[in-house]
């Protein structure tokens, strides 16, 4: 029962307890000085009745008339003179009448009072004894009206006390909903403050949940820190802190193979030749400046909205990869500038030499085949002297033509396969520690007409990011899910691109179509690219905040890039963080990836989240992964046990 | 005693001998005689406790030999004086150990003390009855009169009563005393309900009488 139930209950049975009582005491105590007034009357008028009747003639009549003078005019009930042998001589008695209260009141309270009696003498003989009784009727009517105005009095103090109480609860309960809300939230590891009420013992709780709170943050932000700082020793070149050669070609892998977006794009390498000989001819101070404003430029060359990956192979080599460029000698030739130009303002263009080399990927091209071109391409531009720049063609030209279309052609392509609904999902299993199906995590295949080859994510999604069509991609993806989710009883997942989650309206639509239908949003499982959430923190707490209420579950994709962010997500009531690939690839034999992920599913767990592992290569990365704590897995290796 | 002050004791009257009838029940003798040697000195309680005694030798008389003994007890022991005198105001109401204490009493203290003795020996007070009567205290005819009260004793309902009376000292049957017009005679009869204490009653809220019912309390008679 709810603690406004019991002080209801409570109120309503003190108010009777107290009204009941004092109705019983104050009719009890009238009742008793009625009947003491009736009896003080009827003593009274007996003794000098009785007086009187005493000092009159004895004849019949004169008695007679004396008694019933007095029996008329007065408010008797009997009046009865018994001679001293017992027979009665004159006997008056009142027909019963309007009491003036009901009967049932009369009998609850029925009003005794002693009849009055006095010695009636004739001489010195006794003539009789008088007994006289007063009607109760007024004592009656007065007890009755006494009553109905306690009962008015209790029903309107009952009714105040009530309205007072209602108001008065209202006011004393008003903090306890906020701390319920935070006591319920601290229990799904959302660590929230709140503003301290004003009620003592409620203050009291709030600060000390709010301290915990802070305490837990405190220790989330020196946990991911510490990761951060984990991930960049393991993972970056100490000088110009850039990704180091391994890290960066397990993101080239990960580029390679990921389905849903920048799967093609250009890799380019530039390299500083001769940097020992220039390290000591110039100097190291002089060299390490001239690298770390090198990695500088790389960066600021970046596109805002492309997730380009940027590594310090070895000593000389600088590597660029670039998602979504599509003309790689071009590329290849500003990143030779640029380099060129920071060597000029440090006088030593005379002695750097920049050869730079660059090939196309796409999509499931080998990592070692890129390489390959690459570093031959390179060898070329190397073997050309200087400052040559070279560019490796793909073993094979794209196969579609279609795919050299400009941006307009692009537009009018897609506008056409959306509205005819050439679009399907294809889902990858998910399963987690046990080897069960937690989910089809779903992507988009595209077609650009009926008879054209259903084209990966990564090929058509680099267009529509850059036409702005994502949105309508990703709500036309949600209703394919929820008709999906119709047909089947797996749980489903999809990809909600940072594109969508930043478009306020879309994001309300989306809440109100799953609104609708509450039971299939309970097996919806939303996720959004990590780069995307910490781009727009606020974006993303009013997606979950949308989301989240209509039941479907919230995580985080590719994460592992900004750990140092992760604590922040503590009070959002997330369900799972996906980490990113490049992380998990050969987990089983990389210490120091290890070390990062088991802090990563710690502190993912500490604050209510699963962790799950994207692009598992082998069982035996699997079960290192389960050894580290991740609740979940998903990629080439992973088929659901029993589906 | 004018008449009027008569007719003011007389509800005044009926709640003492109430409050007697009650004491009646168990009395604590005893008590009474340490309170008189307490209050008016071993001289004094003498009185006392020769009517003590007599009240615990003569249960066993027949009534008229208890009527004789107490007419002439409290006609001997007692002499007649106006409540001024006795008391320092009028109209004061002894109790039995105040008028034996002192020794003096008007007619009221004497029908009391006589109503309340006969009550412990046993007589039934349905025969009993305090009469005021209009009193010829000077030779027949002269016209003087003065307010009396007598106690009464009727051996049968319709019989003629007996007089216990402190203006003559023998007992008189009612047709021997000329000078004596009855005007109302009364008794506890009816009034007292059995159970009932006597401080809740409401006729002791009379305030004379709530004090005399207070002092008799003390003194043991209650």
């Amino acid at each position: 029962m709810s603690l406004i139930k019991q002080l209801w209950l409570a109120i309503a049975l003190v108010m009777l307890v107290a009204f009941g009582g004092s109705f019983l005491v104050s009719s009890l105590s009238a009742k008793a000085y009625l009947e003491e007034q009736l009896l003080l009357k009827n003593l009274d008028n007996a003794t000098s009745l009785a007086a009187t009747l005493s000092q009159m003639p004895k004849d019949e009549v004169t008695i007679e008339l004396l008694i019933s003078s007095q029996f008329d005019t007065g408010h008797y009930e009997s009046i009865r003179l018994v001679n001293p042998t017992g027979k009665v001589l004159v006997e008056r008695l009142s027909d019963a009448g309007n009491i003036g209260a009901p009967a049932w009141f009369a009998r609850m309270f029925r009003i005794a009072a002693q009849p009055g009696v006095a010695q009636v003498q004739d001489g010195w003989q006794q003539y009789g004894t008088l007994t006289l009784s007063s009607h109760a009727r007024f004592a009656y009517r007065e007890l009755w009206n006494s009553t109905l105005r306690l009962l008015g009095w209790f029903v309107a103090a009952a009714l105040l006390t009530a309205i007072a109480g209602t108001v008065l609860l209202r006011f004393i309960l008003r903090p306890l909903d906020k701390v319920v809300q935070q006591a319920e939230a601290i229990g799904a590891r959302r660590f929230i403050t709140i503003e301290e009420p004003s009620t003592t013992e409620f203050q009291a709780v709030v600060r000390s949940m709010n301290a915990m709170a802070r305490r837990v943050r405190q220790m989330l932000e020196d946990e991911s820190s510490r990761l951060e700082q984990l991930r960049r020793e393991a993972h970056h070149d100490a000088v110009t802190g850039l990704l180091n050669r391994g890290h960066f070609l397990a993101r080239v892998q990960t580029a390679l193979a990921r389905e849903d977006a920048g799967a093609e794009g250009v890799l380019v390498i530039a390299r500083l030749l001769d940097l020992h000989e220039l390290n000591r001819g110039q100097g190291w101070a002089v060299m390490d400046t001239l690298i770390k404003r090198f990695a500088d430029a790389l960066r600021a060359m970046a596109p805002k909205d492309a997730e380009w990956v940027i590594g310090r192979l070895n000593g000389s080599d600088f590597a660029v990869l670039a998602p979504g460029e599509d003309d790689a000698g071009a590329l290849a030739q500003r990143v030779q500038e640029a380099l060129q130009m920071l060597a000029r303002e440090l006088d030593l263009q005379a002695v750097c030499h920049l050869p730079a080399a660059a090939t196309p990927y796409r999509h499931a091209d080998q990592l070692s085949r890129v390489l390959a071109r690459v570093d031959v391409a390179l060898a070329n531009a190397v073997a050309g002297g200087g400052d040559t720049v070279q560019v490796a063609g793909m073993e094979q030209a794209p196969a579609d033509a279609g795919k050299r279309m400009d941006l307009a052609t692009w537009r009018q392509r897609f506008d056409s396969a959306l509205t005819m609904g050439q679009v399907k999902l294809h889902s990858y299993p998910v399963v987690d520690a046990a080897g069960q199906l937690l989910h089809g995590e779903c992507v988009a295949r595209l077609r650009l007409g009926a008879d054209s080859d259903w084209l990966h994510a990564g090929e058509f999604v680099p267009w529509l990011a850059r036409l702005g069509d994502l949105a309508r991609l990703d709500e036309m993806v949600l209703d394919l899910a929820i008709a999906r989710l119709l047909n089947c009883t797996d749980n489903l997942c999809i990809n909600l691109s940072a594109q969508s989650m930043n478009d306020a309206v879309l994001m309300h639509r989306l809440a109100s179509r799953l609104g609708e239908t509450p039971e299939l949003a309970k097996r919806l499982w939303l996720e959004v690219p990590e780069y995307g959430v910490f781009q727009n923190l606020e974006n993303f707490r009013i997606l979950s905040a949308l989301l989240k209420p209509v039941g479907c579950r919230i995580g985080i994709e590719h994460v592992g890039h900004q750990v140092a962010h992760i604590g922040e997500l503590h009070d959002m009531g997330l369900d799972y963080l996906k980490i990113d690939a490049s992380f998990v690839h050969s987990i089983d034999q990389n210490q120091a990836n290890q070390v990062f992920l088991r802090g990563l599913a710690m502190i993912a767990h500490s604050i209510g989240l699963s962790a799950l592992a994207e692009g598992v290569g082998s069982e035996a990365e699997f079960r290192t992964l389960v050894e580290l704590g991740f609740d979940g897995a998903t990629g080439p290796a992973i088929t659901a046990r029993g589906s | 005693m004018t008449r009027q002050r008569a007719q003011r004791c007389l509800a005044a009257m009926v709640a003492l001998l109430g409050a007697v009838t009650i004491c009646l029940a168990s009395p604590d003798l005893d008590r009474v005689v340490a309170l008189a040697i307490k209050r008016y000195g071993v001289h004094a309680a003498q009185n006392v406790d020769t009517w003590r005694d007599l009240v615990e030798r003569n249960r066993d008389l027949p009534e008229r030999e208890k009527l004789e003994l107490v007419n002439s007890f409290f006609n001997v022991n007692v002499d007649f004086e106006q409540d001024p005198v006795v008391w320092g105001r009028n109209d004061y109401w002894a109790t039995p150990l105040e008028t034996l204490g002192r020794g003096q009493g008007d007619c009221e203290d004497f029908s009391i003390g006589k109503y309340v003795t006969l009550g412990l020996l046993g007589v039934p007070i349905e025969r009993l009855r305090i009469t005021y009567v209009r009193a010829e205290t000077g030779l027949s005819g002269s016209g003087i009169v003065q307010a009396h009260m007598v106690l009464a004793y009727y051996p049968e309902p319709g019989a003629e009563p007996v007089i216990l009376d402190n203006l003559v000292g023998e007992l008189r049957p009612a047709s021997r005393r000329p000078d004596l017009k009855p005007v109302f005679g009364f008794n506890s009869q009816g009034l007292w309900i059995a159970g009932r204490p006597a401080s809740s009653d409401p006729t002791a809220r009379l305030s004379r009488w709530r004090d005399l019912l207070r002092r008799m309390n003390e003194e043991g008679l209650n």
